[in-house]
């Protein structure tokens, strides 16, 4: 017997907490085949996602650490994989665009990486420049691809002053581009420091930040008219 | 200055008070004005900024450099340069291969930077001595290591591929013990593995690679009567029963990290401990007083084993 649209979801959620890349592979496959118990949309943000905020919340409490945060990403890949070719351009989320990047002189990037899984979950154009991104390559992207957030992450405190100047150059470009910061070294405060919008301080709670961001974006601009 | 009194507080002895290390870096080559690149690349340099560090801060005690890519340098890893910044890792040799497969050979001392760092300590010790001033050699502990020499699969390869993991892990513990022995012949006073990924991992995950590995490195430091020490970084709450038992004379934490509870238990196992001038959010960008982050640092710590240092 097929299983309900809750059982769906909950074992879908499940499969990302128990880094189960197969378990996501099939139960992902198990939506397309079951086309009136969810839609790939539903199975992608109350299923993979909400196992990876469950994640989230295992690594807040040090209950998962780094390697099992990695696989959990892993096995929401694969499921991912499967549904997103299946999810109609309209349905697809937030239609918005991120530049996403780790700071010139930061070569981390599984910070970068989880925040960018995030932002593709919930459906936004992401343009990744990787990691040891030169400061002026940001603004060059941001500018070319109009794109309403640029997310930078660093992972050391040296690389980290260089996010203040990156601020800088976009806000005097594009002020109406929304700048969100993240990694080990900063803190709300840091942001606030940097003239940044918003400040992640895990990969779960950037998507949610981007989404608030985007709706003080939308407010700015209908004020405006 | 007082090199005695920081061997004591290193190895969890009581003091008079608090003695001080500036875990300074390439602060070192700003402090005489040259670009961080050309400091860690030329002896004379690194020498002249180091002991000009240890006069400004009145330094008990300073690293000889401050810089995780030594050891992967020496052994093949390449590395890009920056003039405010040590380098980064470019290339991870084992990020497919095991290091014997990719044939990697263990460091001698004209491997990489070794050469440089021979130089520059036969300068900086008499000078730090005249100065009674300890000189610290830091090595890149096995699990850092390790993923400069796989790449970020490591992580999930302490899982997924046990053998791999452990094979690159082991790896990294001998270049460690390799690199223990060069601090030691430099003449270093205090020699600590530096492992700062390693707050990242479970407690069972650091007890299967980073406690096993980082052995045979602290064997020869011991055997050479010299004392020893173990830094992570991060948030390393979890795992915090693991180094104090690491077998090292003492550990040095971040910022991150609360002091009393780091306090308490550097007590409990007899151990000494580091920290944690909050290098962030003090030292960097002002956003708290250093002066009141410094107090609040040396109320918790006290004069029982601790070492005043930024974090």
């Amino acid at each position: 017997m097929s299983k309900s649209k809750e059982e769906l979801l909950k074992a879908l959620a499940e499969a990302v907490v128990e880094y189960d890349e197969d378990a996501c592979k099939e139960l992902s496959q198990e939506v397309l085949d079951n086309p009136n118990t969810l839609t790939p949309m539903e199975a992608v943000m109350n299923g993979l996602a909400a196992g990876m905020e469950e994640v989230g919340r295992l690594y807040d409490t040090h209950e998962y650490f780094v390697p099992e945060v990695l696989m959990c990403a892993d096995a929401l890949y694969a499921g991912l994989g499967i549904l997103r070719p299946h999810i109609p351009k309209a349905e697809a989320g937030v239609n918005a665009q991120v530049v996403i990047g780790s700071i010139q002189g930061d070569v981390h990037d599984i910070g970068k990486n989880l925040v960018k899984m995030m932002f593709d979950v919930a459906g936004w154009g992401v343009h990744d420049l990787g990691r040891d991104v030169p400061l002026e390559q940001f603004v060059e992207k941001q500018l070319d691809t109009n794109s309403e957030v640029v997310a930078m992450s660093a992972m050391m405190t040296t690389t980290m002053l260089g996010m203040k100047k990156v601020i800088a150059m976009i806000k005097e470009k594009n002020p109406e581009c929304l700048i969100m910061l993240g990694g080990a070294p900063v803190t709300k405060d840091v942001a606030n420091l940097f003239g940044a919008d918003g400040y992640a301080d895990s990969a779960g709670n950037a998507v949610s930040e981007g989404i608030k961001m985007i709706g003080r974006l939308r407010e700015f601009q209908a004020s405006k008219k | 200055m007082a090199k005695q009194m920081l061997l004591d507080a290193y190895r969890g002895k009581r003091t008079e008070y608090a003695p001080w290390v500036p875990y300074a870096g390439v602060h070192c080559a700003h402090i005489i004005n040259e670009p961080a690149d050309k400091f860690l690349q030329d002896p004379e340099i690194m020498a002249k900024g180091i002991v000009a560090t240890a006069k400004r801060y009145k330094a008990d005690g300073i690293p000889l450099l401050f810089d995780l890519s030594v050891e992967a340098n020496s052994v093949g890893c390449d590395l890009k340069w920056w003039p405010d910044n040590v380098p980064s890792v470019t290339t991870h040799p084992c990020s497919n291969k095991t290091p014997k497969e990719a044939g990697l050979k263990l460091p001698t001392k004209d491997s990489g930077r070794w050469p440089v760092l021979f130089k520059a300590a036969k300068i900086v010790k008499p000078q730090l001595e005249d100065l009674d001033c300890a000189m610290i050699g830091g090595f890149c502990g096995p699990l850092t290591l390790g993923a400069h020499l796989a790449g970020v699969r490591l992580f999930t390869d302490v899982y997924k591929h046990k053998e791999f993991a452990a094979e690159v892990c082991k790896f990294a513990g001998e270049i460690g013990a390799r690199a223990a022995e060069f601090y030691a012949e430099m003449g270093c006073d205090i020699i600590a593995s530096i492992d700062p990924v390693a707050s990242q991992i479970r407690p069972a995950t650091f007890r299967e690679y980073v406690t096993p590995n980082s052995q045979a490195a602290i064997k020869i430091i011991h055997d050479a009567g010299i004392t020893s020490s173990f830094f992570i970084c991060g948030d390393a709450t979890k795992v915090m029963d693991e180094v104090c038992q690491i077998g090292t004379h003492g550990f040095a934490i971040d910022e991150q990290m609360n002091m009393n509870f780091i306090r308490d238990l550097a007590r409990k196992y007899g151990v000494g401990f580091g920290g944690n001038l909050k290098l962030t959010l003090a030292l960097s960008l002002g956003l708290l007083s250093p002066r009141e982050d410094a107090i609040v640092s040396l109320a918790a710590g006290g004069q029982h084993g601790y070492t005043f240092a930024p974090g």
